[in-house]
């Protein structure tokens, strides 16, 4: 198809692409997600990190992997440093989790963070303990986009 | 050099009047240009001269590399091409392997073929969508982002993120998929050459995309390779390499698969290397689906010696980084090249007894593919450039560093 | 003249029926009914094709059918910038201007046979060569909105356009000759009394594509949307446009342009009003009977321009000189064959 296109080839060419896109126009294929309605289920995500404040043995190895400098070490009234995350630094990628050797950070599925002030990101290990409440106006319906007869389709999912 | 002012316009006269040129500054702040500016200079309707002004999206990645430990670099690095992110990482980690002496795990090989295909396909798809938008059909962008919208998933579902896996690591990977994502990217593939096909109809054959793609831009074989263009902007002319067939890195060998090359070096070549690239990709992603093992650990034994029993255990499902972040880089240099998306990655890391490499030195398909870029540019329509621009895939971020 | 209530009720009755003012409110009400549908329809179709949903929560129950009125809200209570170094009588002038052309092209149009402007019947003709004319003029607003801006994109843009309009304007003139040729008259009523059986775009086919091509190029629709082509000119013209001005010429001038070519359109091609076996009494009287002709005209007007922006969904963009040569080759050679086509037709006797 490198050469100049003959008259009828144009018109052919012009006629398949109208027939593609009408195909596409009375079959949509959309996977659209309504956001605050619906929310795409997609398993185990990196999300939101927790402490475990009994196991940790503050040894300070999340503070120095960080990539992003996010973690700082709060002097805690028992004398030892625990750490504590600032969510307007931390890019999710979890080498904090993957370096812990006392397995006290953990991952949660919350991935939606939203703050109402700057101060609010700042998570020390006492707000760093319980994962926050989330606040949401209505449930949204969890989906998955998964392929029905080859094309991708919305399905949602029965939440236990 | 007179200038001559009159409303509405300011023309620029070389010479004793006879050529009449007018500047536009194509950018930054432009629909179609990205993060970056092009002085155009143009007379009546064709491009006579582009100065590229690069820059407003450095990022000194270079410079942040040498600061921090090596490991940190790996996140930091994935953020010059994110839509490629496999394939940068990889010439980073390759580096680190050779420099620590890590060996790399079968199982964690073929997980890393996989991937870093389904990166390209990602780059792909994204400059194939850029480039619809660009010569103005948007169901072709739409087509493209919603393909990689679903191809996102299969990396969330692995990496546990959407855009930023942080996945591959010196001596192996970092998470094993679940068993859903070996049925899941086999039908996505389906449904990734069935809408292909229909991009193509649409955007690629359709007369009108035809005729902006065709004789636009041309880079001939020998200018392409006195410029040094890389990935579709040198296969689009004829320049028959491939990092991947070359080098045979990780298991490329093993595959069969071939390089799409073009002799046309318009824009329509390197579009449609890009199309028989995703192709070809889907083809040796089916073959590295069945002969992934499904367990296994995921890295190599020189790490795992290094582990303590019960993170060995773990490691088939995700790998711990406390060994990786106790190493140090011994005084020695590396290089490691990948293929991306968009050309050649390389990475040259220098280390020097500590934790920090010494000196880090990127190159990126981007930055390369600029001067190649702009020749194309030159004695092309005003209404070209962006069909010049997207075909190269050219990527500011990526090029800035 | 003494104002008795009886003479002042008697004049409030007249002006009430009067065929003029109802011709008024019907294209006012309906011309922006048929946008509000076209504009939705864009989106929605654009969207439908391309795996999403578009405008959806300015009013999920209508599918999003309101977005278009938010849209222009927005635009409107939002401050006109006239930037410095901009032309400023034509620059704040050119979008009413542009905008005025464009919808009032429409308004010399008969809707149906007794609701017009126009009342003198001998008048009729000129009022159809005078919309064409007004809506060649459109073109002319946008090369003064592109000069006046000071600005090298909307210079470009500008005469990109100017360009342009050499290059569709006489295919658009021929096949509007050919047409009137093939009926014979100028006048819309007889027109649209001719198409009584059989419909102009059967009749010379020829002249209805090149008509609809060109008329595609003259409002900026894909894939000859190159003088505002965002690729590499911005928005052409209309880069230096907000607020108001923008929903005057770009945002909204350019579709009120797409409704005065398709109503001369609908009226020369597919048949106007002309509805088989069904014909309205004369004016007071069969007042319901008028109002379904003009509907009936309505939906065709809305057909067309569903198709013109539906081509969105479809094409890239032409380059520029593919246009031109698109414009003197391709249309202008189909245009002359149409003339012939119309010529040979009533030589043999058979135009009707």
């Amino acid at each position: 198809m490198r050469a100049k296109m003959s008259a009828r080839s144009i018109i052919k060419f012009t006629v398949d692409a109208f027939k593609v896109v009408i195909r596409n126009f009375i079959k949509p294929e959309r996977i659209t997600i309504y956001y605050p309605y619906e929310r795409l289920e997609y398993g185990a995500v990196r999300g939101w990190i927790g402490l475990h404040v009994e196991k940790c043995t503050s040894c300070m190895m999340c503070a120095r992997v960080c990539p992003a400098n996010a973690i700082k070490m709060y002097l805690a009234p028992d004398g030892k440093r625990r750490p504590g995350i600032d969510y307007g630094r931390c890019i999710m990628c979890h080498f904090c989790i993957d370096t812990c050797p006392a397995d006290a950070l953990y991952s949660t599925e919350i991935k939606d963070l939203a703050f109402y002030s700057y101060d609010s990101m700042v998570f020390t290990p006492d707000r760093e303990k319980e994962p926050p409440r989330v606040e949401e106006l209505r449930k949204p319906v969890e989906v998955i986009v998964d392929y029905v007869r080859g094309t991708p389709r919305k399905l949602k999912v029965a939440r236990s | 050099m007179v200038r001559v002012e009159s409303y509405g316009l300011v023309l620029r006269e070389e010479g004793s009047g006879e050529r009449r040129v007018l500047e536009i500054f194509w950018g930054p702040q432009h629909p179609s240009s990205g993060h970056t500016r092009f002085i155009v200079e143009v007379e009546g309707d064709i491009v006579v001269n582009v100065t590229p002004d690069p820059g407003y999206v450095h990022r000194t990645m270079e410079k942040l590399g040498e600061t921090r430990h090596w490991i940190q670099n790996i996140p930091l690095f994935e953020r010059i091409s994110l839509p490629d992110a496999i394939n940068v990482t990889w010439a980073y980690v390759m580096a680190i392997e050779k420099l620590l002496g890590l060996d790399v795990p079968k199982r964690a090989q073929y997980l890393r073929v996989i991937m870093a295909e389904l990166s390209r396909i990602s780059t792909h798809l994204y400059d194939l969508g850029i480039h619809s938008i660009m010569i103005g059909s948007s169901t072709g962008y739409m087509w493209a982002f919603g393909l990689r919208e679903l191809l996102v998933h299969l990396w969330a579902m692995v990496t546990g993120s959407r855009t930023t896996p942080t996945w591959i690591l010196p001596g192996g990977a970092r998470t094993a998929p679940p068993d859903a994502f070996y049925t899941k990217t086999k039908e996505y593939l389906n449904y990734l050459e069935k809408k292909i096909d229909e991009f193509v109809t649409v955007v690629i054959k359709n007369p009108v995309g035809y005729y902006r793609l065709r004789d636009v831009g041309y880079l001939s074989r020998e200018d392409a390779a006195r410029y040094m263009a890389t990935g579709p902007g040198a296969r689009g002319s004829g320049i028959d390499w491939d990092a991947r067939r070359d080098y045979k890195y990780g298991a490329y060998g093993e595959f069969e698969w071939s390089v799409c090359v073009e002799d046309g070096g318009d824009s329509l070549a390197r579009t449609l290397v890009r199309i028989c690239e995703i192709k070809q990709s889907a083809r040796i992603i089916r073959q590295a689906l069945e002969k992934v093992p499904r367990d296994g650990p995921l890295v190599g034994d020189a790490l795992l010696g290094k582990m303590p029993p019960k993170l060995r255990e773990m490691a088939s499902r995700r790998v711990k980084l406390t060994a990786l972040f106790l190493m140090r880089l011994p005084p020695a240099e590396a290089v490691g090249v990948t293929e991306g998306g968009r050309g050649r990655f390389l990475f040259h890391v220098l280390g020097d007894g500590t934790e920090r490499p010494h000196r880090v030195r990127i190159t990126t398909p981007s930055w390369q593919n600029l001067r190649a870029m702009i020749k194309a540019f030159i004695g092309s329509r005003l209404m070209d450039l962006p069909a010049i621009y997207g075909s190269f895939g050219y990527f500011p971020p990526e090029q800035d560093r | 003249m003494n104002a008795t209530p009886e003479a002042i009720a008697q004049l409030i009755q007249s002006a009430l029926l009067s065929p003029r003012v109802w011709f008024f409110a019907v294209m006012l009400v309906a011309s922006s009914a048929v946008l509000l549908l076209a504009v939705w329809f864009e989106r929605k179709a654009a969207a439908r094709v391309q795996m999403r949903v578009g405008p959806y929560h300015a009013s999920p129950r209508l599918g999003g059918l309101l977005q278009l009125v938010a849209d222009a809200l927005k635009f409107i209570i939002s401050e006109p910038i006239v930037h410095r170094g901009a032309f400023r009588i034509l620059f704040t002038w050119g979008p009413p201007i542009f905008i005025t052309l464009a919808f009032g092209a429409s308004l010399l149009l008969p809707l149906t046979p007794d609701l017009r402007l126009i009342r003198d019947p001998g008048l009729l003709p000129y009022g159809l060569v005078f919309s064409l004319a007004l809506l060649l003029l459109v073109s002319i607003s946008v090369v003064i909105i592109g000069w006046s801006a000071n600005n090298r994109f909307a210079y470009i843009g500008a005469a990109r356009e100017a360009l342009l309009v050499a290059a569709y304007e006489v295919p658009l003139l021929l096949s509007f000759l050919a047409m009137v040729i093939l009926y014979g008259t100028l006048n819309p009523l007889e027109i649209v009394a001719k198409q009584y059986a059989l419909v102009g775009a059967v009749m010379n086919p020829l002249a209805f594509l090149a008509f609809m091509t060109a008329v595609a190029m003259a409002t900026a629709r894909f894939p000859f949307e190159i003088a505002d082509y965002e690729g590499d000119v911005a928005t052409g013209p209309y880069s230096d446009y907000g607020g108001v001005f923008l929903v005057l010429s770009f945002a909204g001038g350019t579709y009120y342009a797409a409704f005065s070519y398709s109503f001369l359109a609908s009226l020369l091609f597919l048949g106007g009003w002309s509805l088989p076996g069904f014909s309205a009494g004369p004016w007071p009287q069969d007042m319901l009977g008028h109002l379904m002709l003009s509907a009936w005209v309505f939906v065709k007007v809305a057909a067309l321009m569903f198709f013109l922006v539906f081509l969105r969904a479809v094409m890239p963009v032409l380059r520029l000189d593919h246009a031109l040569a698109l414009g003197w080759r391709g249309l202008l050679v189909m245009s002359v064959l149409s003339l012939a086509w119309s010529v040979a037709l009533r030589l043999a006797g058979a135009a009707p």
